[in-house]
């Protein structure tokens, strides 16, 4: 139990990034939006929030200003697309360089080459009165910081607000059948660029929450592949916000295990244990596809005079 | 709702040839979007406080001024050419293989674990083994892709990129457990037997993988554009449900060109070995795979593009640590630049096809 407690808690802190960038992926993609940028927006937002906390007062700003950073990039993919009808993936694949080539060239900028990089204070726990004293749940989920509780309520909302609204059910008709979402009065393209603007806020912000609670401080590698990650969680949680959430956790799981197994001197070469959740993604894949579904019209633009 | 679980499946390939614009249009818009990246960037340079014009004279100038910049700028674009056509293969076929990085890497290990363990053998066996086990290697990393895709409908996409970070292992192992060289300091292999060298020309040198290289170059775009198999691999890019009925197997073309591009990308990461490290040194790759991208993208699918973008790509990664040195503006500023051409040609396009619809 006392081994149990505290691994759950880390890995309810691991889920953020993915849930984050995770709902953000489905919310575009479920207008019909396929951001593939994910992982670049992640590193602009660690970069972006990491140095607005240092250089001009806190994590709230920097998380703020992050999200208005990754929403600018989510907008400008909507619209390009809707309004230009440019390749969803090429412009995806442009975003995602000009963020790689930003996130590293402001940490140039504003740091320069240190030795010992500045560091920011990582988010404090809030303790949720009453809930916070049952004991073991109390502190695996209500023992967190700001941001996990808002991965949670992000991710209720959009369950809600999908399938318990008419502007989810006008959001779903735009992703799976835009010219009967058009016929019915529904604006595609500015459905599509609100949620792909939406969308990018959400990945910047799980970028801006890793150098806030893991390192205190942005590299290059801190991303590590968290961005590709939510693309497949996306997928094999069927662009679902409740299957989602779950997924993350399994993602979590597989990467704190990792580090456990590295930290505890198992018999296997650290570099293989480094290589599972890569692999346990692939796995998963391969039979969970059978199953998930993926709105219709994903990726591809609207074309109010086309036939379909 | 569907149940298929491939996603835009029918998405017609992005980057083939464009309706309606011919060549002179076409250099133009490239033309108009590198001078927009470049008064872009130079804006952003000038408002960090730097001058754009000495930023630009030291990219420019590099490659230009001395042998030595010449061949380093020869040396990049070979890695590079052949990652984009890696991209550029199944890009023809609407598959977009970013798994490059990981079909390079193990594509080097393989030609690294060969020429360490045959060591003695001599030139005319080792070498082309070096070479041929990276093209195995790299096309058989990219076939768990393919089959990935084939079988079980996993998005390629999703595959080859969780491949490379699973690649990243699987280097660090072989550098740093198996075949470790103690004395270098970072996870690097022993060095390859001198026979699984590729042979140096001139004077300052210049290793013979570029000529491999512009081989492999040529002979993609005959492939592509003259032989049965190029035929098929454009018609399923073009229009799938056309090319399934008169007769292309769509799923055996797409695994295919997946296959072949890797086996490229596997023996970029030979050439790396045989002729620039002759070791296996983690992080030797660099951002080979994104670059590999963007020339792709620029060079929008045409084989025959891809080299000469790749030149210029060459010239301006080159460019940039000299940049870095002399006008003091980081290097990452090139990859914005390169970012900013890919979007303005984009954009070209679509003022492309509004002028000939207004002119008409």
């Amino acid at each position: 139990m006392n081994e149990v407690v505290p691994f759950l808690q880390l890995v309810v802190t691991a889920m953020v990034p993915f849930i984050l960038a995770a709902q953000g992926t489905m919310l575009a993609g479920r207008a019909g939006v396929f951001n593939v940028a994910q992982e670049g927006l992640m590193m602009l937002g660690a970069s972006v929030g990491f140095l607005v906390s240092l250089k001009m007062g806190g994590n709230p700003m920097g998380l703020l200003v992050a999200a208005l950073v990754g929403a600018a990039f989510g907008w400008f993919l909507g619209w390009v697309t809707t309004r230009f009808r440019l390749d969803q993936f090429v412009i995806g694949l442009a975003l995602f360089f000009a963020a790689v080539g930003i996130a590293s060239l402001l940490y140039k900028v504003v740091i320069g080459v240190t030795l010992t990089p500045p560091l920011i204070d990582t988010l404090p726990d809030i303790k949720i009165p009453v809930l916070s004293e049952i004991p073991g749940v109390g502190q695996i989920l209500f023992t967190q910081d700001a941001m996990v509780y808002f991965a949670f309520l992000v991710s209720g909302f959009l369950y809600w607000m999908l399938y318990r609204t008419n502007l989810g059910l006008k959001l779903r008709s735009v992703g799976e059948n835009p010219k009967a979402a058009d016929s019915l009065g529904v604006s595609v393209a500015r459905t599509r660029i609100w949620c792909s603007t939406a969308g990018g806020a959400l990945m910047a912000l799980a970028g801006a929450y890793l150098p806030m609670t893991y390192t205190g401080t942005y590299t290059e590698g801190i991303v590590a592949g968290r961005g590709w990650l939510a693309i497949a969680l996306a997928f094999f949680g069927g662009w679902r916000p409740q299957y989602i959430l779950a997924g993350s956790a399994f993602f979590a799981g597989m990467e704190v295990l990792a580090l456990r197994v590295q930290v505890g001197g198992v018999d296997i070469p650290h570099q293989f244990i480094s290589m599972l959740p890569y692999v346990a993604t692939l796995l998963v894949m391969m039979f969970a596809l059978r199953w998930a579904s993926v709105p219709a019209f994903l990726g591809r633009n609207y074309d109010r005079e086309s036939r379909h | 709702m569907t149940t298929t679980a491939t996603p835009p499946a029918t998405t017609p390939s992005p980057t083939t040839t464009r309706r309606g614009a011919g060549l002179t249009q076409t250099l133009l818009s490239y033309v108009i979007a590198v001078l927009l990246a470049f008064v872009v960037s130079g804006i952003v340079i000038a408002l960090l406080g730097h001058s754009p014009i000495e930023a630009f004279r030291a990219i420019v100038t590099t490659s230009f001024k001395s042998s030595f910049g010449l061949i380093e700028t020869v040396h990049k674009w070979v890695p590079l050419v052949l990652l984009a056509l890696a991209f550029t293969i199944p890009l023809a076929a609407g598959k977009y293989n970013i798994g490059g990085e990981g079909q390079l890497l193990v594509g080097a290990t393989a030609s690294a674990a060969v020429g360490i363990t045959m060591k003695d053998s001599p030139m005319v066996v080792l070498l082309p083994l070096v070479l041929l086990v990276g093209v195995l290697a790299g096309g058989v990393y990219a076939w768990i892709a393919a089959w990935l895709m084939d079988r079980f409908g996993v998005n390629e996409i999703l595959s080859t990129v969780l491949l490379n970070f699973v690649s990243f292992g699987i280097v660090d192992y072989v550098a740093s457990e198996v075949w470790s060289d103690p004395a270098a300091g970072h996870p690097t292999t022993v060095p390859i037997g001198e026979g699984g060298l590729l042979p140096l020309i001139g004077a300052p040198p210049l290793h013979s993988g570029v000529f491999l290289a512009l081989l492999v170059s040529v002979a993609t775009v005959v492939v592509m554009r003259r032989t049965v198999p190029g035929y098929e691999l454009r018609a399923v890019g073009t229009n799938p449900r056309a090319a399934a009925v008169h007769g292309v197997r769509i799923g055996r073309v797409a695994v295919g060109s997946l296959v072949v591009g890797g086996a490229l990308a596997g023996f970029a990461g030979a050439i790396e070995v045989a002729g620039v490290h002759g070791k296996l040194i983690e992080g030797m790759q660099s951002n080979y795979l994104l670059l590999g991208i963007i020339i792709g993208l620029i060079a929008r699918g045409n084989a025959l593009a891809v080299p000469f973008v790749a030149f210029g790509i060459a010239v301006l990664e080159v460019g940039a640590s000299a940049m870095q040195r002399s006008a003091d503006v980081p290097m990452e500023m090139v990859l914005i630049v390169e970012a900013l051409i890919l979007l303005f040609l984009l954009f070209s396009d679509v003022v492309g096809a509004r002028l000939r619809r207004s002119s008409r």
